[in-house]
């Protein structure tokens, strides 16, 4: 019934009435809104579209950490290379496909033999896609590294550590290859100016192939940052779905006090296959006035941690109670390339031995495309 | 119906001003946009988005030195289409806010 009014007076309006039916505005008037109003709506159209050209569309972007490292573990010389591919692919505003590998092999020497032999180990750390669904939180399907404490996710890869050598506990409800394989959610936020939140929640599936084994479990993170601070607190919790069906639970933290290049980081956490800690420190020395040219590259390091063996038995894990402290020395020649060293001292009940590392880190970045001016 | 008509047409007039006036303020945002005014009054107008684009630029540095220096040094700046991959990859991955991603990715491109 309206559509027939409507066509009546749009008839009407047609058939050159100078004045609309029910009021005294002219013709010639609603002509011009309706030309100005098209106008505008192309304009807008038009600048939104410029707008749209001028924001930073990402590109695909590959990058790869790689190093070559030399432990002396009880004085028996290794020889361990290392190369882990990374591919970001970001798809429109809110996709990202993003994968990392490793390739990294133990080379030492048999009894008897003077030559170093070794496998490559091959392994698929994660090859997950991001939703970004909201300002709140972002849906990842596929293989992701387990978000258990802060090492794994944050500090693992060999370009970013500060100490080569993996913390005790790292084993502790990661699983057998630090990652799951199945769904998570995660996300941060603002709680106040002063104080933002961040979580992820996770379940993994059960898959006993290599190199993409995970363990069935269900856990998640959650951490209070205080920006103004640099301080970072928070918990994780993995209940594993399969063997035994255990509980494991962590604390972490990670403070850099703002007027010194320190970094203050630990974790700890606990599970029926054992618990343990770890304390590390590294100090940038950019701020001693001798040398500085030089010494702004230097970093030293140092960590202490401590594992108890637990009520049920591991393959990952010590066989006995562990204490251990490393003191470490790197080199900065710029922000992608470096010289790593530690020493370290290890004692548990099944021997005392030294540990030593010597190594140098690399990473590179690359655009899969034209990445735009810099 | 024609009253209806012009009031939508009106509302369509209105919100295409607006978008308009947004996207001169997203402009005015730019360095470009930054030339001195003729006038008084229009440098005095054009001095507050600078002033925004200071506090934003000094915000986004903050942001960047607490959250990306949680776990590594300070990388370099990378062209504009990768920085863009590279801080939604750690959006993701250090479960940044949205507003902390958004800043890191303004300063870490200007």
């Amino acid at each position: 019934m309206a559509r027939q009014d409507c066509s009546f007076d749009r008839a009407r309006y047609r058939c050159g009435d100078p004045v609309f039916p029910g009021g005294s505005i002219p013709l010639r008037l609603e002509r011009i809104v309706l030309a100005l109003t098209l106008l505008l709506t192309l304009a807008s159209s038009l600048r939104a579209q410029s707008e749209d050209s001028d924001t930073q569309h990402p590109v695909p972007i590959f990058s790869a950490g790689m190093g070559f490292i030399t432990p002396f573990e009880g004085g028996q010389p290794h020889l361990d290379p290392l190369i882990s591919p990374i591919f970001l692919i970001p798809i429109g505003d809110r996709w990202l496909i993003e994968s990392r590998d490793t390739f990294e092999s133990d080379l030492s020497t048999p009894p008897g033999s003077d030559t170093f032999r070794g496998v490559v180990q091959k392994e698929v750390d994660y090859l997950q896609l991001d939703f970004i669904a909201n300002p709140y939180m972002t849906v990842t399907i596929g293989r992701y590294l387990t978000p258990f404490g802060i090492f794994n996710e944050r500090l693992y890869p060999i370009w970013i550590r500060d100490l080569q050598s993996d913390p005790l506990i790292l084993p502790i409800a990661t699983g057998p290859s630090n990652a799951g394989t199945g769904g998570m959610v995660r996300g941060g936020f603002s709680i106040s100016p002063k104080v933002e939140m961040n979580y992820a929640a996770y379940y993994s599936t059960l898959i006993a192939v290599s190199p993409v084994d995970s363990d069935r479990s269900a856990g998640g993170r959650v951490g209070i940052f205080l920006p103004d601070q640099r301080l970072e607190i928070g918990g994780s919790f993995q209940h594993l779905l399969q063997d035994e069906r255990s509980n494991s639970f962590g604390f972490h933290f990670a403070w850099q006090p703002p007027p010194i290049p320190l970094d203050l980081r630990g974790e700890y956490a606990r599970s029926s296959r054992g618990s343990g800690y770890w304390i590390e420190s590294a100090y940038r020395l950019g701020q001693i006035a001798a040398a500085q040219d030089y010494l702004r590259h230097v970093q030293v390091v140092a960590r202490v941690q401590q594992f108890f063996v637990g009520s049920l038995p591991s393959e990952v894990l010590p066989t006995a109670n562990t204490q251990e402290f490393e003191f470490g020395l790197n080199y900065y020649f710029h922000d992608n390339l470096r010289a790593v060293s530690s020493f370290g001292r290890q004692f548990s009940s099944i021997g005392n031995v030294n540990v030593w590392t010597v190594g140098i880190t690399y990473r590179i970045v690359t655009p899969i495309g034209h990445a735009g001016s810099s | 119906m024609a009253k209806h008509f012009l009031v939508f047409c009106l509302s369509a007039l209105a919100i295409g001003a607006a978008l308009l006036a947004s996207g001169q303020d997203r402009q005015a945002d730019k360095p470009s946009a930054a030339i001195a005014p003729a006038t008084a009054a229009a440098t005095a107008a054009a001095r507050a988005p600078v002033h925004d684009e200071v506090a934003e630029r000094t915000d986004g540095e903050k942001r960047f030195k607490a959250n990306c220096g949680r776990c590594h040094m300070a990388p370099q700046k990378f062209p504009p289409r990768m920085m863009a991959t590279i801080v939604r990859h750690m959006r993701v991955r250090a479960t940044l806010t949205d507003e902390d991603a958004r800043l890191i990715l303004r300063y870490m491109t200007q």
